[in-house]
C-alpha cells in the first residue's frame, strides 16, 4: 500500500468559481522525493495545505474525493494528529519561526504533543543534526541567515518524527548558497534516512537533480508526471505551461541525438553527453 | 573627451549606527543607458548600496553623485525625480483601492497636472501589460501582477535611472521573464537599469555589466561574459555562473570559450564545430 | 530603538537569576517608586536601577533607550515645574512678561517625576534584556499559573516589536522613493499622511499573523496537554533576594506611613 494516496481529489476555496484542484490522482511510496512545479495559481500550495491539515482546519472550502495517509483519511484526523504525520515547511523564513531561540523553536512541536522533557531533548538533538545545524542549538533565530532559518524550520518539522515532509517553495527567498544548503539537507534526508519528501519548487535545475519524480501542475491539474527525464523531455508542453527547463536539457533538446542515452539534466550529465557527441 | 558618469560612487563606506561597515570603500561609475546586474549573497551589501542611489542611505564617508550632483545635498523626494526604485516586495508599497490610483501616487507627489498624471498612468499600465486592470483592487491580483503594479508606479515617474531590488523573487518563470522583458524595453528606451538578483540565468540574458559584491566590497566588475568566464572568482562568494556557462567551461579542450551565456549560443558553437569537423574529414 | 525589548546575551549574576526574582525586583521598584515622592529618594532609586544594569553588563546597550527616556523626562520635568504653581519663583520662561513661572518646589517635583518614570521604565527594560523569552514564558506558566496561550501571546507580541519597526521602515522607504514627503503642519493632512504607511503595514501584519498561525497549527498547537522542555528553578540566591526585596518593600511602606520620603 502506498504511504500517501490521493484519489479523484478536487477542492474549491470559498467564494471561488474555479476549483483550485481538479481530480488529482497520486500515489506516493515511502522514500520518494516528489518535486512539484508549475505556474502561480496552478494549485501547488493548495495541495500542500490539503496534506498538512491547513485545509480544512484553517482555511475552509469544499472538496470531493479522498486523501489517505497510511490508510487513514486525512480529513478524519485532528490538526494535532496530522502534525505527527506531516511535517511542514513554508516559504517565508521569518514568518514561520514561532520562537526567538532555536532550541525553543524545535521544542515547540514536541511540547505540544505533551512528550516528556527528556524525550523532547533527544528529539531536538537528532532533528538539528539531520538538518545539519547542531551548532545552532543555543542561538537566537533573529540573526541567522535565510538558509539557516529554513533549516531550523526543517528541524522543527523533523522533531515531530513525521512520515512525510511537505515543503512549499522553501528556497524562494534564499540566495544561491541558502538554496544549496536546503537541497543538500533534503537529499541526505531522502537518500540516507529514507524520508519521504514532497517539495513545491520553481528552481527546476535543482529539482531535476534531486527529485525522484516530478509533477507539473497547471490549472489545478497534474499536467505532466514522471521521472525528471521523462518530464523535462517534453519541451513544447513545458514551454506552453510556463515551466523553466534546465538549460542542459534544453541544449540536448536542440541537438537531439540523446536517443541512445537518457536526457542529460545536470552539468555532469551534459558534459558526458556532449563529449560523446563531439567524439562521434 | 571625457564623458561624465551618470552615477559616480566615490570611496563609499557605510555602516548602520555604530555597527561594522556594510560597504567598504567602494568606487565605481555608471554611465547613462547601462544595464547592470548587482549580484552577491544576502548580506553582501547589494540593497544597502542601491539605497544610496536614491538617498535612502547616506554615505558614512565618501560620496555618491547623480548627474554630477552630490546626493548629500538632495532630499529623497528630489532624488525620486532622477532615480526610481522598485522594492522587492510590492506589498510594502501598495495601499490604494485601484491599480490606477496606486500608479498615480508618485505622480501626484511630483505635483503633475491631472492630464499628465492620466496620460502617464495609462502609458505605464500599458507598458506592464495591466491596462485592463486599471480599476481592479490591487489585492485581487496575483503577486506577480502586483509586482508589475509596483513597477508601473515607478516607471510612470519617468526617471532616467531605475533600480530594481530582486524584481523576480517569489515569481514563477513566466512572470519573471515578463518583468525582465519590460526591464529590457525600458533599457532600450534609454533608461539606465540596475537590478539586484540571485538568478544567474537572468543576469546572463538581460544584463550587460555585472557588479559582484562580497562582504561590502566589489569582488568583480565587468561585462557579464568576462565575469562569468572566471568562475573561480564567483566561487569566492558562493555564486555559480548559469548551468550552460558551467557546461561550456568543461568543454574547454574542444576550444569552446569560457564565457558562453545562453543555450542557443552554445548550440550554435557546437553545430558550427561539427560542421567544420565534418568538413575536414571529408 | 529596535533592540529595546530584546534579550542581550551576557553571563552576569543578574542573567542567572530566575525570572520570577527579577519580576519581583521590577515590581518592588514600581512599588517604591509610587510610595515616595521626594526627589532624593527617587534619584537614589534610579541610581540603584542603573547599578543593576551595570552589574548585568547591559548599561551600554540600554543607553539609546535611556537617551530617549531622558528627553521624555525633561519634558515631564518642565511641565511639572511650570504647572506646580506653588513656592518661590526662581525665574520666568518668558522673562519680560513674567509668564510661565518656574518655582523651586515645582522644579524638584518635576525632578522627582522624571526620576520615577525613568526608574520604572528602565527596570522593566533591564528585566527584558537579562531574561530569555523562553524563561519568561516558563515562569509565567509554571510559577504564576498564567495559561500558556496568554504567556505565548505576550512574548510573541514583544518579539514582534522589532519586526514591526523594520516593516515600518521598509514601507516608509518605499513611499519616499516615490517622492512622498510629509510636509506642513495641518493636523488633518498629517493624519491622512499616515495612510501610505499604515495601510500596507496592517495588511502585511495580518498576513504575517496568518502565516504564524499556520506554522503553529502544523506543529500541533492547541492539541491538548503541553509539556515543557525546561523547568523554571529557583536557587538559594533567588529565594534570599526575593525575601530581601519583599522586606525592603514592606519597610518602605512603613517608612512612608511614618512620613518619610514625602515632600
Amino acid at each position: 500500500m502506498a504511504l500517501l494516496e490521493i484519489e479523484n481529489f478536487s477542492f474549491s476555496y470559498p467564494r471561488s468559481e474555479q476549483p483550485a484542484l481538479r481530480e488529482i490522482n497520486l500515489k506516493v511510496e515511502k522514500g520518494e522525493f516528489i518535486g512539484i512545479t508549475g505556474p502561480t495559481g496552478a494549485g501547488k500550495s493548495t495541495l500542500t495545505y490539503c496534506l498538512n491539515g491547513i485545509i480544512p482546519h484553517f482555511l475552509g472550502g469544499s472538496y470531493q474525493g479522498r486523501i489517505s495517509l497510511g490508510g487513514t483519511s486525512i480529513f478524519d484526523l485532528s490538526p494535532a494528529q496530522i502534525s505527527r504525520l506531516v511535517g511542514s515547511v513554508f516559504q517565508d523564513p521569518e514568518a514561520q519561526l514561532i520562537s526567538p531561540e532555536v532550541e525553543q523553536e524545535v521544542a515547540f512541536g514536541p511540547e505540544n504533543l505533551g512528550l516528556p522533557p527528556a524525550e523532547i531533548g533527544k528529539r531536538i538533538g537528532k532533528a538539528l543534526e539531520l538538518a545539519g545545524i547542531p551548532g545552532l542549538r543555543n542561538r537566537p533565530t533573529a540573526n541567522l541567515s535565510g538558509g539557516e532559518k529554513q533549516r531550523v524550520a526543517i528541524a522543527a518539522a523533523l522533531a515531530m518524527l513525521p512520515e512525510i515532509l511537505v515543503l512549499d517553495e522553501p528556497t524562494s527567498e534564499l540566495d544561491p548558497l541558502g538554496t544549496d544548503e536546503i537541497f543538500k539537507v533534503l537529499d541526505i534526508l531522502n537518500k540516507e534516512h529514507g524520508m519521504t519528501i514532497i517539495m513545491v519548487e520553481q528552481k527546476t535545475e535543482q529539482l531535476a537533480a534531486y527529485a525522484s519524480r516530478i509533477l507539473v501542475f497547471n490549472e489545478g491539474r497534474i499536467a505532466l508526471e514522471g521521472e525528471p527525464r521523462q518530464v523535462f523531455v517534453r519541451r513544447r508542453e513545458l514551454e506552453e505551461i510556463g515551466v523553466r527547463i534546465p538549460q542542459v536539457a534544453r541544449l540536448a533538446g536542440l541537438l537531439g541525438r540523446y536517443e541512445g542515452c537518457a536526457l542529460p539534466l545536470t552539468v555532469e550529465e551534459g558534459h558526458l553527453y556532449l563529449e560523446s557527441i563531439l567524439r562521434g | 573627451m571625457q564623458r561624465k558618469a551618470q552615477i559616480k560612487v566615490d570611496k563609499l563606506t557605510y555602516h548602520y549606527g555604530t555597527g561594522p561597515p556594510v560597504l567598504k570603500d567602494i568606487s565605481f561609475e555608471i554611465e547613462k543607458g547601462e544595464c547592470i546586474a548587482l549580484i552577491g549573497q544576502n548580506g553582501a551589501g547589494k540593497t544597502t548600496l542601491a539605497k544610496h542611489f536614491n538617498g535612502l542611505h547616506r554615505p558614512s564617508s565618501g560620496k555618491v553623485y547623480i548627474d554630477g550632483t552630490d546626493t548629500a545635498s538632495m532630499k529623497v523626494s528630489e532624488l525620486a525625480r532622477k532615480v526610481g526604485f522598485v522594492f522587492q516586495n510590492p506589498d510594502h508599497q501598495i495601499f490604494h483601492d485601484t491599480v490606477a490610483r496606486e500608479v498615480a501616487f508618485g505622480l501626484k507627489n511630483l505635483r503633475l497636472s491631472p492630464r499628465e498624471i492620466e496620460e502617464r498612468t495609462a502609458a505605464a499600465l500599458e507598458a506592464v501589460g495591466l491596462a485592463e486592470h486599471r480599476q481592479t483592487y490591487p489585492f485581487n491580483l496575483s503577486k506577480g501582477q502586483r509586482q508589475r503594479v509596483a513597477l508601473a508606479s515607478v516607471l510612470a515617474m519617468r526617471t532616467e535611472i531605475i533600480v530594481l531590488d530582486e524584481p523576480t523573487t517569489g515569481q514563477d518563470f513566466r512572470e519573471s521573464v515578463q518583468i525582465m522583458e519590460i526591464v529590457r524595453k525600458l533599457n532600450e528606451n534609454g533608461h539606465t537599469i540596475i537590478f539586484i538578483t540571485h538568478d544567474m540565468s537572468l543576469v546572463a540574458r538581460y544584463a550587460r555589466r555585472v557588479l559582484v559584491l562580497c562582504r561590502g566590497e566589489i569582488l568583480a566588475d565587468g561585462d557579464v561574459r568576462s565575469v562569468f568566464a572566471a568562475p573561480e572568482i564567483l566561487k569566492k562568494t558562493y555564486l555559480r555562473p548559469p548551468q550552460i556557462t558551467n557546461l561550456a567551461q568543461r568543454l574547454g579542450r574542444h576550444s569552446i570559450p569560457p564565457g558562453v551565456l545562453g543555450v542557443r549560443e552554445l548550440y550554435e558553437l557546437l553545430v558550427k564545430m561539427r560542421r567544420e569537423k565534418i568538413g575536414c574529414c571529408n | 530603538m529596535a533592540a529595546v525589548t530584546e534579550y542581550i546575551s551576557r553571563n552576569s549574576p543578574i542573567h542567572r537569576l530566575n525570572p520570577l526574582t527579577k519580576m519581583i525586583w521590577a515590581l518592588s521598584i514600581l512599588g517604591m517608586g509610587l510610595l515616595f515622592n521626594d526627589y532624593r529618594y527617587l534619584l537614589a532609586l534610579l541610581a540603584s536601577v542603573l547599578l543593576v544594569a551595570a552589574a548585568a553588563g547591559v548599561l551600554r546597550s540600554l543607553l539609546p533607550a535611556a537617551a530617549g527616556l531622558t528627553v521624555l523626562a525633561l519634558v515631564l520635568l518642565l511641565v511639572q515645574a511650570l504647572f506646580y504653581g506653588q513656592g518661590q519663583v526662581l525665574f520666568y520662561l518668558v522673562p519680560i512678561s513674567n509668564r510661565l513661572a518656574v518655582t523651586g518646589p515645582g522644579l524638584l517635583s518635576g525632578l522627582a517625576m522624571a526620576a520615577r518614570m525613568m526608574a520604572l521604565v528602565l527596570s522593566f527594560l533591564i528585566f527584558l534584556a537579562t531574561t530569555r523569552t523562553r524563561d519568561i514564558v516558563l515562569t509565567l506558566v509554571e510559577k504564576l499559573r498564567v495559561p500558556y496561550d496568554y504567556a505565548f501571546m505576550f512574548t510573541t507580541a514583544l518579539r514582534f516589536i522589532p519586526a514591526f519597526l523594520s516593516e515600518v521602515r521598509q514601507i516608509s522607504e518605499a513611499q519616499q522613493a516615490r517622492a512622498y514627503a510629509v510636509e506642513g503642519w495641518n493636523p488633518v493632512k498629517k493624519i491622512k499622511a499616515y495612510a501610505p504607511v499604515a495601510v500596507p503595514l496592517v495588511l502585511l501584519s495580518l498576513n504575517k499573523a496568518d502565516q504564524l498561525a499556520m506554522a503553529m497549527e502544523t506543529r500541533g498547537y492547541g492539541g491538548g496537554r503541553r509539556t515543557c522542555l525546561r523547568e523554571s528553578k529557583m536557587g538559594t540566591a533567588d529565594y534570599a533576594l526575593s525575601a530581601f526585596l519583599v522586606l525592603l518593600l514592606a519597610g518602605s511602606a512603613a517608612a512612608r506611613l511614618a512620613g518619610y520620603g514625602l515632600m
